[in-house]
């Protein structure tokens, strides 16, 4: 057993279509270490986006088990699993996934919000580490894309999570905007894990390490 | 930065889909206001009219029947007494037990006299107290106001066909006296039988008529709206000697049943109103719950609670019902003053204590509507909205 920050173990997860249970993951065994920059690549469909929800408790695993920092997250509470998400992880989307009525500011707050944290300033201190300061008061609609991805990362580690995950967070912008999103997330290793989706292999290579998923199951 | 501030800004972004369920709420809330204040309105002037109407216990002399009886055979009664109370009697009434509730008491004699050829009925009143008590009599000329005056107030009966107007003279033949009379005011047709009436000062008509120190019977109103009218019937009765009182509230009564049936029905149209504008809310929140969906979704994953998501829901439903609860205040009060004349109701006043009621009320609305949309919006799955296509 390896003591990495997160140990995946046997982890499977089957979706019911109509009568029948179709198992899109077929047992995965994986270990993250703290501080590392991992991508995960693999076709479409092969299961990339499931295995993340499953780290993020976004969904529960139907078998196998996660462990975060030595604790089994698979069994938890759905009140546990709502602090898990306020406080151990972050969330990158590909669409960005911002909240149309709120500003800059607004959106990255919203996890102290949710959190009851009282003070700001940690919003504030995310947005000038994506060097958005200038831009607290724009409505995501007044944003480029890769200022919406920006104050998305923002939001996702304001609550300084352990583990940022980004689903395709390059999906959809062109390649220089994207190459520097990459470098925001390359830069927040010293203070968390990062685990990022992606189908650019050039991208990919940025990071620490890659792992292929081809249908439900690690690559080796 | 709070969670309300979230909502609100959500609920102005949305303002446009949104005004139906406040619409929905305005309606509701404008008809139960706009029944409420024209119907207090109508019933609070029919309780002053109650006084206007006149007197709501009639005290008259008693008629002493003897009851003729041949054998074993009754041949029906005789009415026999003078037919009169005495005018030194009526400070009698002032000790009854209710004393404190005695508004007017006005005597009055009736008596008829000539007038030219014609037969006339005079009635003698007490100036001050008769006019406390035809207050809504419209009057052209002058009310009476000398209570030893020679002068007389004509019923438009009277007037009109006999050519008389204000400030013309005549004179009565009373019971062996002839008195000269000015007309000093003419009363408009009121339905009741002064249409026909000379009316003058009691104690003038007693001279005329030949009936010193005597009355046929007073008028007494009571200044309350509950009052124990036939108790105070009784002690009436109790008080002066061979009297006959009787109450007459019955006519108010009816009139205050009848709007009080015209209310419940109103009442009844507004609660039905109330349900549906409650489903018109649902129905928004429901298709807002939809529209949000992925929003939700995004709130989920980055630490929102069940108890918050549903609070959020609960705010805007509540939001909703605090904009069309105020709005609807303010139109149905504007409503009952279009509605109150066109049912011939007395002009109503905004009752603004109903303004926290009726916003009670919509925010009420406003949650309750809320719950089906809240339930689905906890069976959001994140995993689900949130993947990216
Ligand atoms: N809620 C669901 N119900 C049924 N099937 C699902 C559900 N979610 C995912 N799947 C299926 O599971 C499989 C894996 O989906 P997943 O989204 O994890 O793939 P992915 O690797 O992220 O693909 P992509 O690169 O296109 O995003 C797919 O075949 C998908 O159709
Ligand atoms: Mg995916």
């Amino acid at each position: 057993m390896s003591n990495g920050l997160i140990h995946a173990s046997g982890l499977k997860k089957s979706y019911k279509i109509g009568p029948n249970d179709v198992e899109v993951l077929h047992g995965i065994d994986m270990d993250i270490e703290n501080g590392e920059f991992v991508s995960i690549m693999g076709q479409s469909g092969s299961g990339k986006t499931t295995l993340m929800n499953l780290i993020g408790m976004l969904d529960r695993p139907t078998g196998g088990s996660i462990l975060i920092d030595g604790d089994d997250i698979t069994t938890i509470s759905r009140k546990e699993m709502v602090d898990y998400r306020r406080r151990t992880v972050g969330f990158v989307f590909q669409q960005f996934h911002l909240i149309p009525s709120l500003t800059a500011y607004e959106n990255v707050a919203l996890p102290l919000v949710f959190a009851g944290d009282k003070g700001h300033s940690a919003a504030l201190d995310a947005l000038e580490r994506v060097e958005l300061s200038h831009r607290l008061d724009h409505k995501p609609s007044e944003l480029s894309g890769g200022e919406q991805q920006r104050v998305a990362i923002a939001r996702a580690l304001v609550m300084s999570p352990k583990i940022l995950l980004a689903d395709e967070p390059t999906g959809a912008l062109d390649k220089e905007t994207g190459e520097r999103i990459i470098s925001l997330l390359n830069s927040l290793k010293d203070d968390m894990t990062v685990v990022m989706i992606t189908h650019n292999h050039e991208l990919a290579r940025m990071s620490d390490r890659i792992i292929n998923l081809q249908d439900g199951k690690i690559k080796e | 930065m709070r969670l309300y501030s979230v909502v609100l800004k959500d609920v102005f972004r949305r303002k446009a889909k949104l005004a139906i369920a406040v619409l929905g709420i305005i309606v509701a809330a404008s008809a139960m206001v706009a029944v409420v204040t024209t119907f207090s309105a109508a019933t609070e002037s029919l309780y002053e009219e109650s006084n206007n109407f006149g007197a709501n216990i009639i005290v008259r002399p008693q008629t002493n029947s003897i009851p003729l009886i041949a054998g074993s055979t009754s041949l029906g009664s005789i009415s026999t007494g003078d037919n009169y109370i005495l005018e030194s009697d009526i400070p009698g009434i002032y000790d009854i037990e209710n004393s404190a509730n005695l508004g007017v008491v006005a005597p009055r004699l009736y008596g008829v006299v000539g007038l030219g050829h014609e037969n006339v009925i005079v009635m003698g009143v007490d100036v001050e107290q008769e006019q406390n008590l035809r207050s809504w009599w419209k009057v052209n000329g002058e009310w009476l106001s000398d209570p030893n005056g020679t002068e007389v107030m004509l019923g438009s009966d009277i007037a009109k066909p006999l050519g008389l107007d204000v400030g013309s003279a005549i004179t009565l033949e009373g019971n062996g006296v002839d008195m000269e009379f000015e007309v000093v005011g003419i009363v408009e047709s009121t339905g009741g039988e002064e249409d026909g009436y000379i009316i003058m000062p009691l104690s003038v008509s007693q001279t005329l008529l030949d009936k010193e120190g005597k009355v046929s019977s007073i008028d007494v109103r009571a200044l309350c709206n509950d009052c124990p009218v036939s108790e105070m019937s009784l002690q009436i009765e109790g008080a002066l000697p061979d009297v006959e009182a009787r109450a007459m509230s019955q006519i108010v009564q009816s009139e205050m049943a009848m709007i009080k049936h015209t209310q419940t029905s109103a009442m009844a149209i507004s609660i039905i109103t109330l349900l549906v504008s409650t489903l018109t809310v649902a129905s928004t929140m429901l298709a807002s719950v939809n529209e949000k969906i992925r929003e939700i979704g995004i709130m989920r994953a980055i630490g929102a609670s069940d108890h918050q998501v549903i609070s959020m829901l609960f705010l805007e439903g509540a939001l909703i019902g605090t904009i069309g609860g105020s709005i609807g205040f303010g139109t149905g009060t504007l409503l009952s003053y279009l509605i109150a004349p066109l049912l011939g109701f007395a002009e109503p006043f905004p009752m603004w204590e109903l303004l926290p009621l009726v916003s009670g009320m919509a925010v009420l609305v406003g949650i309750v509507a809320s719950i089906i949309p809240a339930k689905r919006a906890l069976s959001i799955d994140p995993a689900e909205v949130l993947r990216s296509v």
